[in-house]
């Protein structure tokens, strides 16, 4: 037996401090008891910005730790940047919500953490048990805030659905890890990388064995990125969950799914490129139809945003099907941006309250532009953003990928898109149309709270004018993707 | 060798068997007794294996814990299966067809490996040779050492596995009264006990608090 | 040399400040926060002048990269050179008297804030344009003045012609700004760059280069030159895109001086001044410069003869001056041109403030017919007009006279035909100019009072806050064009590398060498001009009617702006309308609707309709279609993908 060396815990810290702060939090809020949560929830917010300044001030190298099990790169980096924003943010819109609708409990932001805390073993995730873990870790936080409104039928239904189908996929993905163990005897991502490089080529039962099981690991990230056709739980759920809940669903373990299927393809599989891609632009072209087509009945806001969710995940999947770091550059932008006007919407959607009853009917926002300008113009960015009219953030997101596209060749699937985008851009200026054209329903309670307004105002400016600066998000996208694909 | 070939494909054949029949029988009660079957089974298969502790943990814990729990569960819960299943039927030879179909696929992919000699020369070995060291100590000593962010990583998932269970069915009633025992020790004789010299025959002197 | 910049961004401070927070400080801190902005701008351009323009030190401050998409590398440079100098000299310190003027003429309006938001912000984009360092950068500020414009010629939106007015403006506008995106475009194709280091230094070798377009070819410089020169056109109000000028004085008066007389329209002058680099090489699109700049003068200027609109004259007269700065750069005499548009500013917004105060003083009556006799009620307001006309028509020693003459006199030492027609129409313009700015001056200020007597009751002097940016504007007015006189000198090198002219092109350096007769014909004609009014308004006042009416034909065609309104809408708007009843008739309602968009839509809709019902609710459904998924992927790799 070798002898047992210290592994380096420094690679880690982020999350050894995210670890640590979400059991610290825990107790204290055990002793202190459910009137913490609002000093709970900030707490937790800090946590997350301290976290957010130790991944930024770690060395941006590729460095491996625990054994080979855990792995740092910028690609990792500009990742739980996103993750450790987009959980923070939710927490701060969610404040008035978890107050007002029964959810006042110290465990829902210490949840999130954990959640997060997953999220960002699964970005860093450099072996196939480690992804598994991560992914656990989160997907398990997650059916619990689903079903946070225990008294609420809905809300309860949401978590279990999740929970179902959530199992489901995770019995793929650990049946797809088997059978790429099994054809290559490691778990370690470098480990399989090289096996495909080296031993299972020109074995016929190898090379078929290692495609299935990657198929299984692909349905079961597309399950957690809720892609076509493994998307079914996301409308359900994304209107059953608290909203704020729901928030965090879209945001977050969105983006870090997506960093794992990024890192998951182009690590360990990047040898398969040929095979797997024929997957995604499935699952892709699969997705932006769906996104499209399916939202436009819809008259629920959190369903329509549900299936709005599923569309984007189907562009951005544009990106990874070119299989190019210009690709993944946009495929990281997107998500970034995505993440942005998603953030805004739901922010938007949270301040519908009639009479301090929360409404979530496309309806309810009849002549928003009329009781609560602002809010409507807010919204309105967001929707025209989404639907990707020029010159919002949204609009360069679908650019950088559709132009990725059209540089590999993919014109079927880039003309593919241009029309599911403005298929969907029906149901985006629909509610714009809602707000704007027709007679003014009754008004949202006043005022949407300072946490709402602050947050509405900084994502609306960054989807405003995200094309007047946007060098730096494409420098650190860049270079993202410059360390995922060499 | 002849005698663990034929002791494998029982084992497995039952517990492809009892897998089966926790979905198909009738009676709940004997779903779980089926699913403490392919438990058994599959124990057994690990034992084939060498991975002994592996299969004491399985009975340990999921014949012992897990499923006994779900016993009890079904058996108190009472809820009609019979109801829950109607659908089930109506949806049985299209999902039959779908999942006759992937079996064939897998099988056909694990056929094709099997025919083939190389494969598993590129597996690794899993386990250490059994005379130098025994299995449990083999996984203790990858487990805390190579393996410590894993264990971490799975002790948090059951640490919020717990959190859940609390968060969504504990509740605190409000009609039950609780019995609090800082309350009662801490509390001071002199503020409750009052002593009073009571005349024979006298009427109402009491004090009330 | 950071501190360059703080006359382009506090504007647009300002602008923000009072368009955001105009409710909250109200209408005294808005004007406050704009004109105190507005004022330290002024100096620091003031500085900015000095330094770069006087002692030579240009510089190029770089705030931060745009973006970069494919060959597409665009930076946000600020380029300070003499040019630019010159020009933020000129708009901040307009733009500033403007300002503080507009304190005054505003003060009943209840939307203070919004108004002094909108000069600042368009004050900004005008600056941005200036400082530009690529065309993109530059088309930014084009089109974000053009958009300010919109805004504050429609400022009184609950006027119907103030809203068409500015519509009118904007689509007017549109046209030119089709015209200078397809330039840019085109420059961008050849050079694969839009920075201006970049496509000045590669232009000489573009000389030859051609384009094909439906089977002919093209010089390209010449092409992208003229495409550029229509943006000039629609911007600066020429001949045939000149409509929406005129119209555009249904804004409030300052806006009318600031952005339609001393600063946006003259962005069209700039842009060919800027881009001399270019123009020098394109030798056919210099002669449509001199054309329209030629034409556009002496059109202008009969139209301007029979307005009775006092605001209109001076638009018409704008339009008139931006012709000659114009052909002044179609003679390669860029330096003219510019020294014209300095001079002019001054003199222009100081005769368009003027007309407000009158205005003003007349309880917001406009039609010169109904003025008259009112230069002893308000002695100020009336010195001030005569300095500012007697700078536009050109007399010694005002500002107009210096800049006037040595335009008039390089188009006669350009010696092409081209510059021999600028300068025959110009020497004619130069008489009408003088003519119709002392029949406004006569016809407003002398005479007997034609206003009723409670209008004539209430004539008083502007307050003055309104009065003293005028003394400001005219002490330019009166001096500026010899302090600027080095502009145009042969000897000293005043705009240093920002424009170039080829030495064959030496129109400018022999204007100083012509005839005497050549020089003294513009004021002759002037005091000529000046003459001719005095006798057909004072005196012999009835003769203007008979002329128009054994003229008559001559009287309507010019009273009626040559008919180009009614010719354009004939052309233009009813045709377009009948086109666009046919299409929406025929083609849209039913060939289109019938297969188009509304049989995508229903069947859009069915599919939608079926994509949901998908959503059963049942999580074995859900399952049963994950896996229904999973075999299908797993079925193509085995079968298909093999």
């Amino acid at each position: 037996m070798q002898p047992f060396v210290e592994p380096d815990y420094l690679p880690a810290l982020p999350e050894l401090f995210l670890a640590g702060a979400s059991v610290t939090l825990l107790m204290a809020g055990v002793f202190i008891g459910d009137r913490s949560t609002r000093l709970m929830t900030w707490l937790a917010c800090v946590a997350m910005a301290a976290a957010f300044v130790m991944v930024l001030v770690l060395p941006d190298e590729r460095t491996t730790t625990f054994f080979g099990l855990f792995v740092t790169d910028r690609f990792a980096a500009f990742m739980k940047c996103l993750v450790l924003v987009g959980a923070a943010v939710t927490l701060i819109v969610g404040l008035g919500y978890v107050k007002r609708e029964g959810m006042n409990r110290f465990e829902f932001p210490v949840l999130i953490v954990f959640a997060t805390l997953g999220m960002l073993l699964m970005i860093s995730a450099n072996d196939l048990i480690a992804l598994y873990v991560g992914l656990e870790l989160q997907s398990l936080s997650l059916y619990i805030v689903a079903a946070f409104r225990r008294d609420s039928l809905r809300s309860t239904e949401a978590g279990l659905k999740y929970f179902v189908l959530g199992a489901i996929s995770s019995g793929l993905l650990l049946y797809g890890c088997s059978m790429v163990y099994g054809f290559t005897g490691v778990t370690g991502f470098e480990g399989i990388a090289e096996a495909l490089a080296t031993t299972v080529p020109g074995n016929v039962a190898a090379e078929t064995g290692v495609l299935i099981g990657l198929v299984f690991i692909a349905a079961a990230l597309a399950f957690k990125v809720s892609a076509v056709p493994f998307h079914m739980w996301t409308p359900d759920v994304y209107e059953g969950a608290p909203t704020p809940v729901t928030a965090f669903f879209a945001a977050a373990p969105k983006v870090a799914a997506m960093a794992l299927l990024l890192r998951v393809f182009l690590g360990p599989f990047h040898e398969l490129a040929g095979q797997w891609d024929q997957i995604i632009i499935f699952v892709s072209i699969a997705s932006m139809g769906l996104g499209a087509f399916a939202a436009i009945g819809q008259k629920n806001i959190k369903r329509l945003m549900a299936y709005s969710s599923i569309g984007h995940v189907g562009y951005a999947l544009v990106g990874l099907s070119a299989g190019t770091p210009e690709g993944i550059r946009g495929v990281l932008v997107y998500m970034l941006i995505y993440m942005v006007m998603t953030l805004g919407g739901f922010a938007c959607i949270l301040a519908m309250r009639q009479r301090g009853q929360m409404v979530e009917e496309i309806s309810d926002l009849s002549g928003l532009s009329k009781t609560n300008p602002s809010l409507a113009l807010a919204l309105a960015i967001f929707m025209f953003s989404m639907a990707g009219i020029p010159p919002l953030a949204g609009f360069f997101g679908k650019l950088y990928v559709f132009l990725a596209a059209v540089d590999e060749g993919l014109y079927g699937l880039a003309i593919f898109g241009v029309l599911a985008s403005v298929v969907g851009a029906y149901y985006y200026i629909r509610i714009v149309k809602v707000m704007y054209f027709d007679q003014p329903a009754e008004g949202f309670d006043r005022p949407v709270g300072v946490e709402l307004s602050a947050v509405l105002a900084g994502t609306g400016i960054i989807t405003l004018f995200f094309f007047a600066y946007p060098a730096p998000i494409l420098a650190g996208a860049e270079a993202a993707a410059a360390a995922l694909m060499p | 060798m002849i005698i663990q070939t034929i002791m494998f494909y029982v084992l497995a054949v039952v517990t492809v068997g009892a897998g089966v029949m926790v979905i198909a029988s009738r009676n709940p009660v004997h779903s779980v007794l089926f699913l403490i079957l392919a438990f058994f089974n599959s124990a057994g298969l690990f034992v084939m294996m060498g991975a002994e502790f592996l299969a004491m943990i399985l009975i340990i814990v999921y014949v012992g814990a897990v499923a006994v729990l779900f016993l009890f569960v079904v058996m108190m819960l009472n809820i009609n299966f019979a109801e829950l299943r109607a659908g089930f039927l109506q949806y049985l030879p299209i999902g039959g067809v779908i999942g006759i179909i992937l079996l064939a696929e897998l099988v056909l992919v694990f056929a094709s490996g099997a025919i083939d000699i190389e494969v598993p020369t590129t597996v690794a070995s899993p386990t250490p040779p059994a005379d130098e060291i025994t299995n449990t100590q083999a996984l203790g000593d990858v487990l805390y050492t190579h393996y410590a962010y894993l264990f971490q990583g799975a002790g948090f998932i059951l640490l919020i596995a717990m959190v859940g269970a609390i968060v969504l069915t504990h509740r605190r009633r409000a009609d039950v009264r609780r019995q609090r025992i800082t309350d009662q020790v801490a509390r001071d004789p002199k503020a409750t006990v009052q002593v009073t010299d009571i005349e024979p025959g006298a009427e109402g002197t009491w004090k009330s608090d | 040399m950071l501190y360059y910049a703080a006359p382009i961004f506090l504007p647009l401070f300002g602008a923000v400040i009072a368009g955001l927070f105009g409710r909250v400080i109200g209408a005294r801190g808005a004007q406050l926060v704009t004109c105190g902005a507005m004022g330290v701008a002024a100096v620091m351009a003031i500085v900015v002048f000095t330094e770069v323009v006087l002692q030579g030190e240009t510089a190029t401050i770089v705030l931060f990269d745009w973006f970069a998409s494919g060959d597409l590398d665009v930076d946000w440079l600020l380029r300070f050179d003499e040019l630019t100098g010159v020009m933020v000299f000129v708009v901040c310190v307009v733009s500033f008297l403007i300002h503080v003027y507009s304190i005054g003429y505003m003060a009943h309006d209840p939307h203070v804030p919004r108004f002094f938001a909108y000069l600042s912000l368009f004050t900004f984009f005008m600056l941005a344009l200036v400082s530009a360092d690529n065309f993109l950068q530059m088309f930014f500020g084009w089109e974000g003045v053009g958009l300010v414009s919109y805004l504050l010629i429609g400022f009184w939106y609950k006027r119907p012609s103030a809203n068409a007015a500015a519509i009118k403006a904007f689509i007017v506008n549109r046209v030119g700004d089709f015209g200078f995106a397809l330039g840019i475009l085109a420059i961008f194709l050849m050079f694969d760059t839009v920075s201006f280091d970049a496509v000045f230094s590669g232009a000489p070798g573009m000389v030859d280069a051609e384009v094909t377009f439906l089977g002919h070819s093209f010089d390209f410089l010449e092409v992208a030159c003229i495409l550029l020169f229509v943006g000039a056109m629609g911007k600066s109000a020429q001949f045939l895109l000149h409509t929406w000028l005129p119209d555009a004085m249904e804004g409030p008066t300052p806006v009318s001086a600031l952005i339609h007389a001393a600063t946006m329209v003259t962005a069209g002058v700039f842009m060919v001044a800027r881009l001399s680099p270019i123009f020098e090489y394109a030798p056919i699109a210099l002669s449509v410069v001199t054309f329209f700049g030629a034409t556009t003068a002496i059109f202008a200027a009969t139209i301007a003869i029979t307005q009775n609109d006092i605001k209109r004259v001076i638009a018409y007269s704008t339009c008139s001056q931006l012709g000659y700065m114009f052909f002044a750069c179609g003679v390669s005499a860029y330096g003219a041109g510019i020294f014209h548009l300095t001079t002019h500013a001054f003199f222009k917004a100081l005769l368009f403030l003027g007309a407000g105060a009158v205005i003003h003083a007349m309880s917001d009556e406009q039609d010169m017919r109904k003025m008259g006799g009112i230069w002893r009620m308000i002695p100020v307001t009336y010195v001030l007009m005569w300095i500012g006309n007697l700078a536009l028509a050109g007399i010694f020693p005002f500002s107009g006279f210096f800049s006037k003459d040595i335009i008039l006199e390089s188009a006669f030492a350009s010696h092409t035909g081209l510059g021999m027609y600028a300068f025959g129409l110009g020497i004619l313009a130069a008489f009408l100019t003088a003519f119709y700015s002392w029949r406004l001056l006569f016809l407003t200020f002398h005479g007997k009072p034609r206003a009723d007597e409670r209008v004539m009751a209430h004539v008083h002097e502007a307050p003055p806050v309104m009065w003293v940016p005028l003394v400001g504007l005219a002490i330019g007015a009166v001096v500026i064009g010899y302090l600027m006189l080095p502009m145009v000198a042969t000897d000293i090198d005043f705009w240093g590398t920002s424009i170039l002219v080829l030495p064959i092109h030496n129109a400018l350096e022999e204007a100083h060498h012509v005839d005497f007769w050549v020089k003294a014909l513009p004021m002759a004609v002037g005091v000529l001009g000046i003459g001719g009014a005095f006798l057909f308004y004072v005196l012999k006042p009835e003769l203007p009617g008979q002329l128009a009416t054994r003229a008559r034909p001559v009287y309507l065609f010019l009273l009626n702006k040559w008919y180009f309104d009614e010719l354009y809408d004939i052309l233009f708007v009813r045709s377009a309308k009948y086109l666009g009843r046919n299409l929406w008739r025929q083609g849209d309602g039913a060939v289109i609707d019938g297969i188009g968009p509304d049989g995508i839509a229903a069947a859009t809709l069915s599919v939608a309709r079926r994509a949901v019902r998908l959503q059963s609710g049942y999580v074995y459904h859900y399952a049963f279609a994950m896996l229904l998924g999973l075999a299908a992927i797993v079925t193509w790799y085995l079968i298909a993908g093999r």
